[in-house]
């Protein structure tokens, strides 16, 4: 051919290597998911150390003020609080009552807010935008609801418009040592902080009321500072709730004679928040710090925040920070082997040349594989780690600082020294948080954290995922070469110019997405079906679960006969002898779409779901065809298929996942849709991308499966 | 080199023959014609050095950046103690870190942790603050095109008699500053500024000390002639801060500023450390960073210029005799003017109805001069004879060889 076209020019190189890639899709594709999953067990080794990034932090450059002195007061209003738990009546409203009390003695500003927490429920059409106030229903009963202490220290010389938030959540009806710890803390840096002169921002303590869940006490806060409301709730409940009234009576005689204001109170937009808990652990070796960062569908606040944390606790006050960790991977053996091996090609690289710093010591590597895995997991879940997330939703960075103690803290050395330096590591970082300038800006926030001084940013990770999909389109459109091919020169054979065979052709193009787009379809039918199921009342979540997949499974076969039949009675023709390929070839390309837009949304999920998706995708091939074959090869591959469909099914995931971490004997059916449930209460982008990619994914890969042929 | 000539002038002035030689060239010829046109292009170089002024710059905004204003506030104050007058300093600070709510101790600027010295006291004035350090403004300080309505306090008037001392800190990289946190003055911005107050004789002497990161590569395109320069670092190099305040909790003042004010907190106004001693007493190890000297175009030796010269107000002062008759030229250009109304007439009226009245004067002058005026005249000869030797040596013999062509045409 092309010794007859002399005058023929060449391709551009970028379409010669096209070209080529599909023409060497296997071999392509093999080498690019080896590569893909390498990269990421190698990120933990391509992590790099965190730095500050913003120059405005500063932290650690001015020496804690906290004193003794706040100490010993805060210990005053540990143990008072405690000492509200024997008290028989009303132990709820005392506690609210005394912190005020304690809030307003430091000459802050104090309000309570009252609220009722957010009934999770499905509704689709609101799945991305939070829930506005309006939808909170009125006729909730008195007992269900939460009150909320806030106090606010205005920056004396400060313009107000900025504020940075404490948040304490304590559970208002029954106080523990360590929930009363974590308020000491708090109260400790408060009241320093209602002193000192040297505040830009306003600073806001908020002691949630945890008693119907630490978020919902938060958000619900939230909504309503960032949310004007303008009917007040309150007075509608003055009428119904005595206990609010109570709250309110004792404060007008209070001894100090000062009201307490009933509106809302409000300081300028938040610059940041930090969530303080402590926790009574009893760590054997030091006192300890856990770091959680998620917030919903993976958000993560700016990293600059943790380094700061992280930064103060290790070099000022010597706390161990840890961030959370898979911890059954901390024990497996190939990873350890994997360690050791990469520890062993680093020192060859190092041999070779000093100047390259690859590979770390194998421990360092499983903690990093652990810590990177709990990473995954937690952004890919997408449902946030503490109430920290509730900030994320109104881009303000937060963080939960978990605190716990070395020894237990009842000797009171012990606490003191405790409180000390939990305070100034909470002062230390407000200080930075003071210095900023503008919001954190400076710094990652789309990372991923291998410990709590290294990360992995998203130019890095972002190459493991790419070289996983980049298969996809590759294969996809070499089989559509193939099945075009094949086709025209079967064409070719019988008559040159065939019109109706070119039409159909390209008929069958259309048939194949055709199909694909209606699985899609269905697949977004079986996303809204929860909405229903949820209006039946009294229902357990294995009912729940089992209506719904009986219903997807009607609903799959009413969309099959009603949209996709037209294509079914072509299916004798002789051109469709590779109507499967087609259909693979145009259910990659609808996989490839659905990953690439969701790890833009959410990275983790995408990059998890492709590690399902992608071998299943590949290898889809019809079983009969590897049955009447009946070679080693091919048999080894409908083995691989058939446990890659069984896996890649999503309960069937969620359960071998489960039982990995928890062991199987607890699994429950219903389970899967508790956790689907929780997926969309927290209006997780997970549980669409469950239902629009993955389910149809995995239907049109079972689909050639058992596709005739 | 002027001087000398003027001191020569003096010297035959006690004798009649100069007032012929007066009258015979003419005063205004002889205020105009040898000097203003023989000499144009070195004028500011033989001008006396008679004032002071000292533009002070901190550039960056942000309270991280502390450390900035207090050494600009550091320089000031020190100026200020060695003489230069507030009138005479312009200063500019782009942010008010005393009164910035981060600061613990509200509307003080100390440049020590140890807190003892507050520059931010009663008798500071800052002429442009905040966001009115531009770049923009800066040019004009030092180009002196300002809108009519800047008030005389936020001008430098300097003259050709002025000696500058230009003291920026602020963020720097390789050829540039950074102002604010928008704008960057380039090398070549600050060389064309100077350039333009060379051509406009607003100053003598100019000396450029800048404190940022890659300070030398801010001076890299400077030309005019009288220009001396420091920078804190080379080309590659950072400036660091000198130490941290773990009570304000920012880095109060950098290493090459602090350096200089330890060199100068040990003077007074009446030392004689000359510049070459400043630019010694920079150690590269203490500083981190090497401090990088531009004196080629700079004409005086840096070991006999005193650094009173540029950061206090000590001039050179010549002892005269007679009360008005300053010995620059400017000033005598002045006293001419002031006294030409009666010398407006045109000359052989003068020679003809003021020749007695000038002879009263100059014999009035006599009284005065009455001192011993041969002992003066031979002294005066003998320091002439010590002093010029090079290259003026060719005019004064000319002139001397005058006197006799001059008693020849007076006798004939």
């Amino acid at each position: 051919m092309a010794e007859t076209e002399a005058p023929r020019p060449r391709q551009r190189p970028i379409v010669r290597l096209g070209i080529f890639l599909i023409s060497h899709s296997f071999s392509f594709s093999v080498v690019c998911c080896t590569a893909g999953v390498l990269a990421l067990l190698l990120l933990p080794i391509l992590a790099k150390n965190t730095y500050i990034s913003e120059n405005a932090l500063m932290p650690g450059s001015a020496n804690p003020m906290l004193s003794n002195q706040d100490v010993l007061e805060a210990n005053r209003f540990v143990k008072d609080l405690i000492a509200l738990n024997s008290k028989p009546r009303g132990s709820g409203i005392e506690s609210q009552r005394l912190i005020a009390q304690y809030m307003k003695d430091l000459g802050a500003e104090v309000n309570y807010h009252k609220f009722h927490p957010q009934i999770t429920q499905f509704h689709p059409l609101q799945f991305f935008s939070s829930p506005d106030s309006g939808t909170v229903e009125r006729n909730i009963s008195c007992s269900f609801h939460g009150v909320n202490t806030v106090g606010i220290t205005r920056a004396p010389r400060g313009d107000g418009k900025e504020a940075i938030v404490l948040v304490t959540p304590y559970n208002s009806q029954k106080i523990k040592q360590a929930e009363a710890l974590s308020l000491g803390t708090a109260y400790s840096v408060f009241s320093l902080l209602s002193r000192v002169t040297w505040l830009a921002k306003d600073i806001i303590w908020l002691v949630s009321d945890s008693q119907h869940g630490e978020y919902a006490a938060v958000s619900a806060w939230l909504r309503d500072y960032h949310i004007p409301m303008f009917t007040r709730l309150h007075t509608v409940n003055a009428e119904t709730c005595p206990d609010i009234n109570y709250l309110y009576d004792v404060r007008d005689n209070s001894v100090t004679g000062r009201k307490i204001y009933d509106g809302f109170k409000r300081a300028g937009t938040m610059a940041a928040a930090l969530v303080i808990k402590v926790v009574d652990r009893s760590e054997t070796f030091d006192d300890n710090l856990n770091i959680y960062a998620e917030a919903s569908n993976g958000q993560m606040p700016n990293l600059d925040l943790i380094n700061i944390v992280n930064y103060l606790a290790v070099h000022r006050q010597g706390f161990r920070v840890k961030v959370e960790k898979l911890w059954s991977l901390l024990d497996s053996k190939w990873l350890k082997n994997l360690g050791e091996l990469f520890e062993s090609v680093g020192q060859v690289v190092s041999s070779i040349n000093p100047q390259w710093k690859f590979g770390i010591p194998a421990a360092d590597y499983t903690e990093g594989i652990a810590t990177l895995a709990s990473s995954l997991y937690n952004q890919a879940l997408g449902v946030p780690t503490g109430p920290h997330g509730a900030f994320r939703d109104y881009q303000v960075d937060a963080i939960t600082l978990e605190l716990s103690p070395r020894a237990s803290v009842d000797k009171i050395i012990r606490q003191n020294d405790f409180l000390l330096r939990g305070g100034r590591l909470i002062e230390g970082v407000i200080l930075s948080v003071n210095n900023l300038l503008e919001k954190f800006h400076q710094s990652f926030f789309l990372y991923l954290l291998t410990s709590p001084g290294k990360f992995v940013s998203v130019g890095v990770y972002m190459i493991a995922f790419a070289l996983l999909v980049a298969p996809l389109p590759m294969v996809a459109a070499s089989l559509y070469a193939d099945a075009i091919n094949l086709n025209s020169s079967q064409n070719n054979e019988k008559t040159v110019a065939d019109e109706p065979g070119t039409a159909l052709r390209s008929l069958k193009w259309v048939n194949a997405a055709k199909k694909v787009f209606v699985v899609h379809l269905w697949g977004s039918v079986v996303s809204l079906l929860p909405y229903f199921i949820c209006q039946i009342p009294n229902r357990s979540p294995t009912v729940s679960f089992i209506i719904w997949f009986l219903l997807s499974v009607l609903s799959f076969f009413i969309m099959f006969l009603i949209l996709a039949s037209p294509f079914s009675h072509a299916k004798e023709s002789q051109l469709h002898l590779r109507e499967w390929a087609i259909l693979k070839s145009v259910t990659m390309s609808a996989t490839f779409i659905g990953l690439c837009l969701m790890s833009v949304i959410n990275f983790s999920t995408a990059e998890l779901g492709g590690l399902l998706l992608v071998p299943m995708c590949l290898m889809a091939q019809p079983m009969r065809r590897d049955i009447r074959v009946g070679s080693l090869s091919t048999l080894s591959r409908l083995a691989y298929n058939l446990v890659f469909c069984l896996i890649g099914f999503p309960p069937v995931t969620f359960v071998l996942l489960k039982g990995a971490f928890e062991g199987f004997n607890s699994i429950n059916v219903g389970d899967f849709w508790c956790w689907v449930e929780s997926l969309w209460a927290w209006s997780s982008a997970t549980y669409l991308y469950i239902g629009m990619v993955h389910l149809p994914c995995w239907v049109l890969c079972i689909h050639i499966l058992f596709h005739h042929c | 080199m002027l001087f000398k000539i003027r001191t020569l002038f003096d010297s035959m002035a006690v004798t009649p023959l100069y007032l012929y030689l007066f009258l015979f060239l003419g005063p205004s010829n002889f205020s105009n014609s040898p000097f203003a046109h023989g000499f144009p292009s070195s004028s500011s170089d033989t001008t006396m050095h008679t004032n002071n002024w000292a533009v002070l710059v901190c550039t960056s905004r942000f309270w991280f950046n502390y450390r900035h204003m207090a050494n600009t506030l550091s320089l000031y104050r020190t100026v200020k103690r060695l003489g230069i007058p507030d009138e005479r300093i312009i200063l500019m600070l782009a942010d008010d870190m005393a009164c910035n709510a981060r600061n613990k101790y509200p509307a003080q600027v100390f440049n020590n942790e140890n807190h003892k010295l507050n520059l931010y006291g009663d008798n500071v004035e800052v002429d442009y603050r905040g966001y009115e350090v531009t770049v923009e403004n800066f040019l004009r300080v030092l180009t002196g095109r300002h809108e009519t309505a800047v008030p005389r306090s936020k001008r430098l008037l300097s003259d050709e008699g002025s000696h500058i001392l230009l003291y920026m800190t602020g963020h720097g990289g390789d050829e540039f500053l950074k102002f604010q946190d928008s704008e960057e003055l380039q090398s070549h911005d600050l060389a064309d500024a100077v350039k333009q107050m060379k051509e406009k004789r607003r100053f003598k002497e100019l000396l450029i000390m800048v404190d940022t990161c890659q300070a030398a590569t801010l001076f890299s395109q400077l030309q005019s002639p009288g220009v001396l320069a420091i920078g804190s670092s080379m080309k590659g190099e950072n400036s660091y801060s000198h130490h941290l305040d773990s009570d304000v909790g920012v880095s109060v003042v950098d290493r090459f500023t602090f350096y200089t004010l330890a060199f100068f907190e040990r003077l007074n106004m009446y030392d004689n450390a000359s510049l070459s001693s400043l630019f010694n007493s920079y150690n590269p190890s203490t500083l981190m960073s090497t401090a990088y000297y531009r004196t080629d175009l700079y004409q005086r030796r840096l070991e006999e210029v005193p650094v009173t010269n540029f950061f206090g107000s000590v001039m050179e002062t010549i002892h005269t005799d007679a009360a008005y008759r300053a010995p620059s030229r400017k000033t005598s250009g002045r006293a001419d003017i002031k006294t030409s109304p009666d010398k407006m007439v045109t000359d052989d009226q003068i020679k003809t109805t003021t020749n007695s009245n000038v002879l009263d004067q100059s014999s009035d002058q006599k009284q005065a001069d009455q001192a011993c005026p041969f002992a003066r005249l031979m002294s005066s000869f003998k320091n002439k004879v010590q002093t010029v030797e090079e290259a003026d040596s060719l005019v004064n013999y000319g002139l001397v060889t005058m006197i006799p062509l001059l008693l020849l045409s007076t006798l004939l």
